[in-house]
């Protein structure tokens, strides 16, 4: 039982007598594998407590959430079949793409209950692949970022160049730049939309240049969005900086602009959409959200119902293990 | 060594082309090389007329050669990995053994002819490589390319360099270029600055080798030149204390019979002096002077270090040389003033170079296994990869019109009609590429980290193994050696120890431990060793000489040595002590003390067995003060006396016994004999003394049971006549040229014969510290211990009790036979026996219902003999099984090829893990053999050492380092591998799902540094810190209890069904890691990089904290590196964003702006540690391992408490209680 009784008494004894020369490893408790150590046991009780304080936890939180997504307002209308007209409804595509057609488009909402200013103004646009690989790559960091890279194109491809030399913004992202328009009235008098702070900052300040202009963007081939105005710096074109940061997901919003007064509950939101941009050719859908925000941010209850359920299973998991360590301990 | 050269010289009677090698006893029949096989056993036969005694030292009966030589070639054959240079094992014996001519040819293609003092002549035909060494592999510009070969011999790393560069086309290059290849040229300059700087250590070394200097024979008179000068047929004179540069067959020795003498510790680790014979024909020429000039014909080189076959002819005259004439490169020169030789074999050619192959390569079994899931992993990977092919295939197909529109694929234009592509290059084209790219972002499901980690963490445990005091041996003042670094974690696995017995079990100190002299049993020896200080010192001009050990002697032999002089007994007494002091080829020297007037004699010989034997007759008074061939001088008791030694028949294996013919000061001339008992009893008269005879044969049993080795002595007076007869037979044998071994036994066989016995001595050879407890402990723990030893049955079997190998409870069975079919038949009826015991031993287990531990245990004890039948048949088969059902195995009288062949036995038969360990150059071959082969830095020197993977200093070390550090190695890597696994399988998987939302095109979210940062810098330190420092049980524990060692064993820790339940949590943690965020931010503004930044971070917290859950002991570095790593990865992850030129810039600064973001981690990470967090503890509670009890005994102290375990620890407790008695 104490092999090692021989050894280490030996040791310790003939420590003074043994020469420099002695390989004797030196003790210390690292290279003896003794360092002070907390050895953590799933006791019964760690378990179930551990349990019920995510239990206690999550579904405070889970109802939290729920409650702050219930409290965000929000409109969703989709416009895209409904602004077609009746006569071209079989062709949509023959409407959005022909430049004689009138793309306007009067659309009415009924706000259902008060929205608190700054109501957010999101386009959605559904299956729309701006996570394509393809898509993602085309376009050049360097060109949006500083005159002096004008020329550097390379990944743009094949929006990259024009008769009349690079394009800026050069590639697939900005070529297809949204541009549907929104103007809001209520009660007939004008809803402002603030684009105020709709781009991040930090793009605003160090992604897009201040000297970089819009050039020989949408001027030839075929078009596949917004036009550039050629006088403002690439930094103060909001729309284009919120389109470049490329969606996640097939199914997104972008932020389009702020309406930054109270709507009242059943107010007339008379909307006039331009509607330019197309997705017929690929059963996009396009609507416009109207919605207010909170902690959370907007609609959205998933969260709270995966808190809800974590929290409720871990509840259930610790009264399991309760009644089984109280009926049938091991 | 020695501060006086010893006087032995040949007798003039006998010719000095007679060799005198060593003269072996018992010790030496356990430690011939395996590769002396073949050469040696062919030197048996009697008409080979070249006196070899060196076959003394062969051990084998002629008829297991064959089965060793087959044995060998299926080695040779099969291209075994163990060792570098391919050697013919069979070839040349073969072929002399079919030649059995006169003179021994060496084939001409076979050999090389050296022109002596002719170098250019020698090397003018064959380029004979130059004397200058190289073990350094690279040179400056050979480094980059052979290092990058070596290193590409890893199948994995050619998988990263493929991907590396499939990700250099353009169409492919989903990553940067740079991200791409960075973790693969980290990994391999991390290997090649090794690499480089053991390989500069060497250089340094080869240099200062090289540019040694030697005296060499130029222009008549020797010169001082570079040892990398020195060229083949060079003529070298060596001073002594020098080193030998290279091979040289000795020419001439300052002595004027030309022996000389070498320290081989530097070959073979053996610290004795050996003796080297110049050949008459050249002793007298001096170098200088007379021109040296004939030619050696040798054989090519090799690396038997115990052989060497060639011939030289000298002014016409042709002799033979063998092994005796030969002094190879490494070895010392001792005890003589120069030797004179010319270089046969220099460089890398010599005999040390050869042999100079490093540990043998071992791959560990747990190693294999996951070879076994890479290849799974690999599946998995083609899968995911088609799944997105396929997906993608469809995609274009489907969608084949938007390409168009979104321009994705063609530039179309409405205002000039033809659609142009844009890198568009078909449809199948376009499905191989993604198939590729695909491959490119999924690579690290096989994980590259894991080979660097697995390596990391190996010297890791190296480290804590070489540090463990407990594993320091103070007598031989070693550490614990690691030279094999890729197999630490087979010793949590193994099932079966070899054991070699001298020197590994025992000490290999042979100490006297008491005699039966003339019927008289003298063993109750107790006094201390100051009583006999006056007995056993000799004064001589002043001085005064003393032995260098002393034995504890017998008082009353003592008493009888002093008084009876004149009776029969003393005479008895006398002569036996005189025989113990005569026969033997013991060397005395005599060293100086700090006391001028004392001066130590130390007695040098090769066999400890004999030193012994001297120490003790000089405690007793007769000490041996003087050896030369011609004469011994014995201080007998205070006087002085000289003997003549008339003759000396040296031992061999066939006699097994050896005399000397003594010239008695009283003119009486006797024979004295010395053997082992059976073949001693053969040419004792009978006649004569019947009882003494008797009683000293119940002695011997007495003496071989208690584990001592024996040796029986007789004498005979000769009478003038027979002298006569003798001393004319001896003479004609001694001078004949042709078969004159054959002779000289001859004659041996017709002088022993009608001897009178004195008695026997008996000589303990003690058992290690620890050793019975060692052996009780494996065997608790499951590990199944055999023996092989080279010793008789009888001192086996005793040891095998000593050592509590064998107990008293167990039934032995016991197999010597001498014949295939008698083997066949024992082995038929042992398995019976088997049976019968396993049925009733059952039987009365079910009656009394407790388990299946109870069965009574067998001892297998099989002998050398039989096994040469057994081994290499088809009775191999049946001895498996037999020997599977006995929990001990027994081998004695096995010769090192048996060893090994018995190692093979087990080893190819089962799965199960082998371990060899032993301590001398006989073992060398089982070390090898064995998964894992450990080596006893003990007496017998380095060859086992240097053959092994592990060197420790003493047996018991060996519990230590199974039970304590082998299970900790493997439950460690175990862990880490599964662990390595899962966590890359966790981060594909992710990349996996999103792909599916990417219509197939393999964007991924996480930005590509963070991808190759994952397994380099996020989440590889503290699996690495966990797989070195975690221990699951303390050191106290697992000595306590050692069945847990089981758990290796049953593989436990890393299985198929393991690697299973992994991946299904994988799978689940991957979803929830990545569908939460998904649904969460459906609908929303989130952009990709703040996506992908939310998935990264969650996906690394996920696995440290999977990491943690599972950690046991948490020290501070464990915690500094988990918590570590996560805030590293969020400070990574920051700057990576931080960079305005990358894609993401800012992006995790926005998000973990929002709350969304936070809770999503949160939630993530419960929900997806929840199922595996609830099935641990349902399987450590509910389900508890034996480590798990133990581990929860650990904390909590007491046993009582654990309700259900209580039933198992209890059988613990009751199986460690045995190892305590």
């Amino acid at each position: 039982m104490s092999f090692k009784g021989g050894t280490s008494s030996e040791g310790s004894t003939d420590s003074a007598a043994t020469k420099k020369s002695s390989k004797k490893p030196k003790y210390s408790k690292f290279t003896q594998q003794e360092l002070p150590a907390c050895k953590p046991i799933l006791t019964p009780g760690w378990v179930i407590t551990t349990f019920i304080a995510v239990g206690i936890v999550f579904i405070p939180i889970g109802l939290a959430s729920l409650f702050a997504s219930e409290h965000v307002v929000e409109i969703v209308h989709r416009y895209d079949e409904d602004c077609v007209p009746s006569d071209y409804s079989d062709n949509a595509l023959a409407y959005i793409q022909s430049t004689e057609t009138n793309k306007t488009c009067k659309r009415s909402i009924t706000v259902p209950k008060q929205m608190k200013s700054p109501v957010y103004i999101y386009y959605e646009l559904d299956n729309f692949y701006q996570n394509h690989r393809r898509y993602v790559k085309s376009r050049s960091d360097k060109q949006l970022r500083s005159k002096a890279s004008e020329s550097d194109t390379k990944d743009c491809d094949p929006e990259a160049v024009s008769k009349n030399g690079p394009i800026v913004p050069c590639g697939l992202i900005a070529w297809s730049l949204f541009n549907d328009t929104y103007r809001f009235s209520v009660n007939n008098s004008i809803l402002e939309v603030s684009k105020k702070e709709i781009a991040w900052k930090s793009d605003q300040q160090y992604k897009f240049g201040s000297d970089v202009y819009p050039k020989n963007f949408q001027s030839e081939g075929l078009i596949g969005g917004a036009k550039l105005n050629e006088s403002i710096p690439l930094s103060e074109q909001v729309d284009l900086i919120v389109w470049m940061r490329t969606a996640a997901l097939p199914t997104f919003r972008k932020l389009y602009g702020k309406i930054e007064v109270d709507l009242e509950a059943n107010d007339e939101i008379s909307v006039v959409i331009q509607n330019n941009y197309n997705t017929y050719s690929f059963d996009g859908k396009k609507k416009l959200v109207l919605s207010t925000t909170s902690w959370i941010g907007g609609k959205n209850d998933f969260l709270g119902v995966a808190y809800l359920t974590v929290g409720g299973l871990c509840l259930f998991l610790a009264i399991s293990f309760m009644l089984i360590y109280v009926f049938k301990p091991r | 060594m020695a501060s006086k050269r010893p006087l032995l010289i040949p007798s003039p009677r006998t010719p000095s082309t007679l060799e005198y090698p060593s003269l072996p006893t018992f010790a030496d029949l356990l430690k011939p090389v395996p590769e002396d096989l073949n050469s040696v056993s062919t030197m048996d036969s009697n008409n080979n007329p070249i006196e070899n005694q060196q076959n003394s030292e062969h051990p084998f009966h002629s008829s297991s050669r064959g089965s060793i030589s087959s044995l060998q070639s299926r080695n040779s054959g099969s291209g075994n990995s163990i060792r570098e240079v391919p050697i013919k094992f069979g070839s040349k014996g073969a072929e002399s053994d079919g030649l059995g001519l006169s003179q021994k040819e060496i084939n001409d293609e076979d050999a090389r002819l050296i022109y002596i003092n002719d170098p250019a002549k020698t090397n003018e035909r064959f380029e004979f490589s130059g004397n200058s060494i190289r073990t350094a592999k690279y040179s400056f510009i050979t480094f980059l390319p052979r290092n990058l070969f070596e290193q590409f011999h890893r199948v994995a790393y050619i998988y990263f360099l493929v991907i590396a560069i499939l990700n250099q086309l353009p169409q492919l290059a989903v990553f940067g270029r740079g991200a791409s290849v960075l973790p693969l040229a980290f990994v391999l300059s991390v290997t090649a600055i090794k690499d480089a700087y053991e390989d500069y250590r060497r250089h340094r070394a080869d240099r200062i080798e090289n540019n040694r200097l030697a005296w060499v024979l130029a222009d008549n008179q020797f010169q001082q030149k570079k040892w990398k000068d020195i060229r083949v047929g060079e003529v070298i004179k060596i001073a002594s204390n020098e080193t030998l540069p290279c091979d040289l067959v000795l020419l001439s020795t300052s002595d004027s019979t030309g022996v000389a003498y070498v320290q081989t510790i530097n070959l073979d680790g053996e610290s004795n002096l050996k003796t080297r014979y110049a050949k008459q024909e050249t002793l007298s020429k001096v170098p200088e002077k007379d021109k040296i000039s004939g030619v050696i014909k040798c054989e090519k080189p090799n690396r038997n270090i115990y052989g060497f076959m060639a011939n030289m002819e000298v002014d016409g005259k042709r002799v033979s040389l063998g092994p005796t004439n030969i002094i190879l490169r490494g070895c010392e020169l001792k005890n003589t003033g120069w030797a004179i030789g010319v270089a046969v074999y220099a460089g890398r050619e010599t005999k040390a170079m050869l042999n100079n192959s490093g540990a043998p390569s071992k791959r560990s079994r747990l190693e294999n296994q996951m070879n076994r899931e890479t290849i799974i992993l690999s599946m998995f990977l083609v899968i995911l990869c088609t799944i997105v092919s396929v997906c993608a295939a469809v995609w274009l197909k489907r969608f084949a019109d938007y390409l168009t529109i979104i321009q994705f694929y063609h530039k179309k234009d409405y205002s000039e009609t033809p659609v142009e592509d844009y890198n568009y290059y078909g449809w199948g084209l376009e499905i191989f590429f993604t198939f590729l790219m695909s491959v490119i972002v999924f690579q690290i499901m096989i994980p590259i980290s894991l080979y660097i980690s697995m390596e990391l963490v190996r010297v890791g445990q190296a480290y804590f193994m070489i540090r463990d005091a407990r594993m320091y041996d103070e007598s031989s003042n070693s550490r614990f050696q690691c030279r094999a670094l890729n197999i630490n974690e087979d010793l949590g696995q193994i099932r079966y120890v070899f054991s070699d017995k001298t020197g590994t079990l025992t000490e290999n100190k042979m100490e006297f431990q008491c005699a039966s002299i003339w019927g008289t049993d003298y063993s109750s020896g107790k006094s201390s060793s100051q009583d006999n200080q006056v007995g056993c010192s000799s004064q001589d001009n002043g001085t005064v000489l003393r032995p260098k050990v002393v034995v504890r002697t017998d008082p009353e032999l003592q008493r009888l040595l002093r008084s009876e002089k004149e009776t029969e007994k003393g005479k008895n007494i006398h002569n036996f002590f005189l025989a113990l002091a005569a026969c033997n080829t013991i060397v005395p020297l005599t060293k100086d003390t700090s006391d001028p007037s004392v001066k130590l004699i130390d007695y040098q010989g090769e066999s400890p067995d004999e030193q012994a034997l001297v120490y003790a007759a000089a405690t007793y008074g007769f000490m041996l003060i003087e050896r030369t061939s011609g004469h011994i001088i014995i201080d007998v008791q205070g006087h002085i006396q000289r003997y003549d030694v008339l003759g000396l028949h040296e031992f061999d294996s066939d006699r097994k016994r050896m005399s000397v013919i003594l010239g008695c000061p009283d003119q009486t001339v006797k024979l004295f004999v010395k053997g082992a008992d059976t073949s001693m009893f053969n040419v004792i008269d009978k006649s004569l003394n019947l009882d003494v005879i008797n009683a000293t044969e119940s002695h011997l049993y007495k003496y071989s049971s208690t584990g001592l080795r024996t040796l029986v002595i007789g004498m005979r007076e000769l009478s003038d006549s027979e002298f006569q007869i003798w001393q004319s037979a001896y003479e004609h044998a001694t001078t004949a040229l042709y078969g004159r071994a054959g002779l000289l036994r001859k004659v041996a066989y017709s002088v022993e014969s009608n001897l009178s016995i004195l008695g026997a001595s008996a000589i303990e050879d003690k058992l290690q510290l620890g050793v019975p407890e060692a052996i009780e402990a494996l065997r608790v723990a499951g590990i199944k211990v055999w023996v092989l030893t080279g010793d008789k049955q009888e001192t086996a079997i005793s040891i095998g009790y000593s050592s509590k190998l064998l107990t008293s409870k167990m039934k032995q069975i016991i197999i010597n036979n001498n014949s295939m079919e008698s083997c066949r038949r024992s082995l038929e009826d042992a398995k019976n026996l088997c049976k019968k015991f396993q049925t009733t031993s059952s039987i009365t287990q079910n009656g009394e219902g407790s388990s299946g531990t109870t069965r009574t245990p067998i001892a297998l004890i099989i002998d050398g003999t039989s096994l040469v039948y057994i081994l290499d048949s088809e009775l191999e088969e049946p001895l498996f099984e037999l020997a599977c059902e006995c929990s001990v195995v027994l081998c004695c009288r096995v010769a090192p090829l048996q060893k090994a062949g018995i190692v093979a036995l087990v080893k190819n038969r089962t799965d199960d893990m082998t371990l060899a360990i032993g301590d001398g150059a006989n073992d060398v071959s089982m070390i090898q053999m064995a998964d894992v082969g450990i080596g006893i830095s003990g007496q017998e020197g380095r060859q086992a050492v240097m053959a092994s993977d592990f060197a420790m200093g003493q047996f018991r070390f060996l519990v230590t380092l199974l039970l304590v550090h082998g299970h900790w190695n493997y439950q460690r890597m175990a862990y880490m591998i599964l662990y390595n696994f899962y966590r890359n399988a966790v981060f594909v998987l992710v990349l996996f799902w999103y792909t599916l939302f990417t219509c197939f095109t393999l964007t991924t979210a996480v930005t590509e540094w963070s991808s190759m940062l994952y397994s380099v810098i996020y989440t590889s330190l503290p699996t690495i810190v966990v797989a070195i420092l975690d221990k699951d049980l303390s050191r106290r524990t697992l000595l306590r209890y050692p069945p847990l060692y089981g758990a290796g064993q049953r593989e436990e820790k890393y299985n198929l069904t393991l690697f299973w339940i992994t991946m299904l949590d994988t799978l689940w943690q991957s979803i929830a890691a990545f569908f939460i965020p998904l649904l969460a931010y459906w609908k929303s503004t989130i952009d990709i990089s703040s996506l992908g930044d939310l998935w990264t971070l969650a996906v690394v917290i996920l696995v440290n904290l999977h990491l943690a859950m599972d950690v046991i002991r948490w020290t501070w570095i464990t915690h500094a590196t988990i918590w570590g790593s996560i805030v590293a990865t969020f400070l990574a992850v920051m700057v990576i964003d931080a960079i305005p030129s990358l894609f993401g810039y800012w992006a995790i600064f926005n998000a973990a702006g929002t709350a969304a973001f936070w809770l999503c981690l949160l939630v993530i990470i419960v929900a997806a540690l929840l199922p595996r967090f609830a099935v641990k503890f349902c399987f450590e509670y509910f389900r508890p391992s034996d480590i798990q009890i133990a581990r929860e005994a650990e904390k909590f102290g007491d046993v009582t408490q654990l309700g259900g375990a209580e039933i198992e620890l209890n059988q613990m407790q009751e199986s460690t209680q045995q190892v305590a008695r």
